[in-house]
């Protein structure tokens, strides 16, 4: 609860922190403070310090596993303000309002990852969503941005249009929002209507998480918006969704009696594939991020294929370890003149800290050992093999990230093997200290990745 | 003959009547009013049902905030005879054919409806009442109610921060 609240309260203020003060460095700093705060009041609530005791009648349920990765996704927020809140400031004139958009958005990221009921789910996801559309299309002057948030605002009121059809299927089949209750067979002759209702809710889930075939809009709208708010829609918000995703594969989808291993399989492999195999023709960097973001949703759909604890315990891992990555990468791109692969030309002798660090990044996103990326794909594929079964998806999956390689490898190539003049905006010693902090704790936690999971188990 | 029954048979003939308006008026201004009209009138179904809480949110959302934006659609566009588009034969025929299976679904699915089982209770039932409404609200759902405040209030922040000149 303390996320949910503190994050709603951290946003108001954000809002009315404009009023007091022009001064973009208050502003900024206010925002850091703030997020600090933030991560602050959700580990004291994992240790068991809850400033808010609100009766939720079972809408919620604050279990180890959201507030870990709330804890993730709060940490993950702090760096990506310390690295990119200059570049959010300069988007445009609203700056305290995105700061606050920001908050709104990680208050739904809390609720998605403590839900017990449907309508919270609901809640959340729009809650997610809304701010979301508006901050892709913050970029006013810029026709890429506008048509990014139009076709996102369309695309998204479909789906989650579809999300409501489904929750009212299941409701007409069991009678109840809640997700203890689903589990209670009501009617057995209304079993159809709970199965399709279910398949409603995980095509709109999919959506979100940008799963093919429901990945059409990704690229274009990853392409379209601010480079600092696609950062953030890449990680935290897709991490969050996942999250919500997988509690539901805890009671709702056992529930219905059916498997769902055939469905997700194809979505699981439809993603890799095409996620991977488009990622190798794009000439823009930003570009090529957006459909890597795509080929690792395809791995982190792992998790709800074969769903276990060893794949719950990956998620995390996946979620940390692909967030820290795809921010760092973003936070070196936004001051990058050219978003081209030849862009990165020569970056390495311009900046070396960077390019190293860029490199420590893009080796975690491809899955090389010794980095976060190789166990968190370790343990998805581990979780697949331990179900046993259908082996012949992880061979599928291992192929898939020897593809990756390839393009992650172009840029590494671009920056060390390429002679040219990078150009980038000016960086200040905080901006780099920050990034080889974060390629540290990428390299730490490759080789112990137990100092996160051991939180789990508190 | 009570007065409930006047009541019903004067709104029923009013909603068929205002709702035939609707697509006979040449006008398209004239049918959006007509349409308020139906929507009154099934309002005022409702509230013969009890179901009060669904007699203020028909007002509000359809007949207020919806039909509203319908017409300034229509007074934006400015339609009259000369810009009005060619009616096609087969457009009225799709029209014909859309209506009719919609026609047959709802007779279908109301065929076998008990008309005097407890599914509609006339001056009795108090299932839709605002109070019990607002009781089962704040009682059991009082956390999304609270919490879809967050919703709103990003909706707004996001409205001006889109609408602001710069």
């Amino acid at each position: 609860m303390n996320g949910i609240i503190l994050s709603a309260i951290f946003g108001v203020l954000m809002m009315f922190s404009s009023i007091l003060t022009s001064n973009k460095a208050t502003i900024r700093s206010l925002a850091i403070v703030l997020c600090a705060l933030l991560l602050a009041g959700n580990i004291a609530e994992q240790s068991g310090w809850v400033l808010f005791h609100v009766n939720t009648s079972g809408m919620l349920h604050f279990s180890s596993y959201g507030l870990l990765f709330n804890s993730i996704a709060y940490f993950v927020t702090l760096l990506y303000f310390l690295l990119s809140a200059r570049d959010i400031e300069s988007v445009g004139i609203n700056a305290a309002e995105y700061f606050a958009l920001l908050f709104f958005i990680l208050a739904g990221v809390a609720i998605v990852s403590s839900y017990d009921n449907l309508l919270m789910l609901f809640l959340g996801i729009e809650i997610i969503s809304i701010p979301l559309y508006i901050l892709t299309g913050s970029d006013k002057r810029n026709l890429k941005s506008n048509e990014a948030a139009l076709k996102y605002f369309l695309m998204g009121s479909f789906s989650t249009g579809i999300m409501l059809m489904g929750i009212t299927l299941m409701y007409g089949a069991k009678g109840t929002f809640a997700l203890s209750g689903l589990t209670e067979t009501v009617n057995p002759g209304r079993n159809a209507w709970y199965i399709s209702g279910l398949l409603l809710l995980l095509i709109s889930m999919a959506f979100k998480v940008s799963a093919a075939p429901f990945h059409f809009w990704t690229p274009d709208v990853y392409d379209g918006a601010p480079t600092v708010f696609t950062a953030f829609m890449a990680t935290m918000v897709k991490a969050a969704v996942f999250i919500g995703f997988i509690r539901l594969f805890d009671t709702a989808f056992p529930a219905s009696g059916q498997n769902w291993k055939l469905v997700l399989s194809v979505i699981t492999a439809a993603t890799l594939f095409i996620g991977n195999v488009t990622a190798i023709f794009q000439q823009s960097v930003k570009r090529m991020l957006a459909y890597s973001s795509i080929a690792q949703a395809g791995f982190m759909l792992f998790a709800l294929y074969s769903y276990n604890d060893l794949s719950k315990e990956g998620l995390i891992l996946y979620s940390l370890g692909y967030s820290l990555a795809t921010v760092g990468i973003f936070a070196v791109l936004i001051r990058m003149k050219d978003y081209t692969f030849e862009g990165f030309n020569g970056l390495a002798r311009t900046q070396p800290v960077l390019a190293a660090t860029t490199t420590i990044f893009l080796l975690s996103l491809a899955g090389i050992p010794l980095t976060l990326g190789f166990f968190s794909k370790y343990y998805m594929l581990a979780a697949a093999v331990k179900n046993g079964g259908n082996l012949w998806l992880v061979f599928f999956a291992i192929l898939c990230a020897v593809i990756s390689v390839y393009y992650y490898f172009r840029v590494i190539q671009a920056m060390y093997f390429k002679t040219g003049q990078a150009e980038m905006e000016p960086v200040n010693a905080g901006f780099r200290w920050t990034l080889v902090g974060m390629a540290a704790l990428v390299i730490l936690l490759g080789i112990f990745p137990n100092l996160v999971l051991q939180y789990l188990y508190f | 003959m009570n007065i409930t029954t006047i009541l019903f048979w004067f709104l029923t003939v009013l909603a068929i009547g205002s709702a035939l308006m609707v697509i006979v008026s040449r006008n398209p201004v004239y049918s959006v009013l007509s349409l308020i009209l139906t929507f009154f009138a099934i309002s005022g179904h409702y509230l013969l049902l009890n179901a009060q809480f669904l007699f203020i949110v028909n007002l509000i959302v359809y007949a207020g905030a919806i039909m509203v934006l319908f017409l300034f659609v229509l007074m934006l566009m400015n339609l009259n005879s000369e810009s009005e588009p060619s009616r096609q034969k087969w457009l009225k025929f799709a029209g014909t054919i859309a209506g009719g299976c919609l026609l047959l679904v709802l007779v279908a699915a109301l065929r076998d409806v008990d008309s005097k089982s407890t599914y509609a209770l006339v001056n009795a039932g108090d299932s839709g009442l605002i109070e019990n409404l607002g009781k089962t609200l704040f009682r059991d759902y009082v956390v999304p109610f609270e919490i879809s405040s967050i919703l709103f209030l990003s909706a707004m922040v996001g409205a001006v921060v889109l609408g602001k000149k710069e």
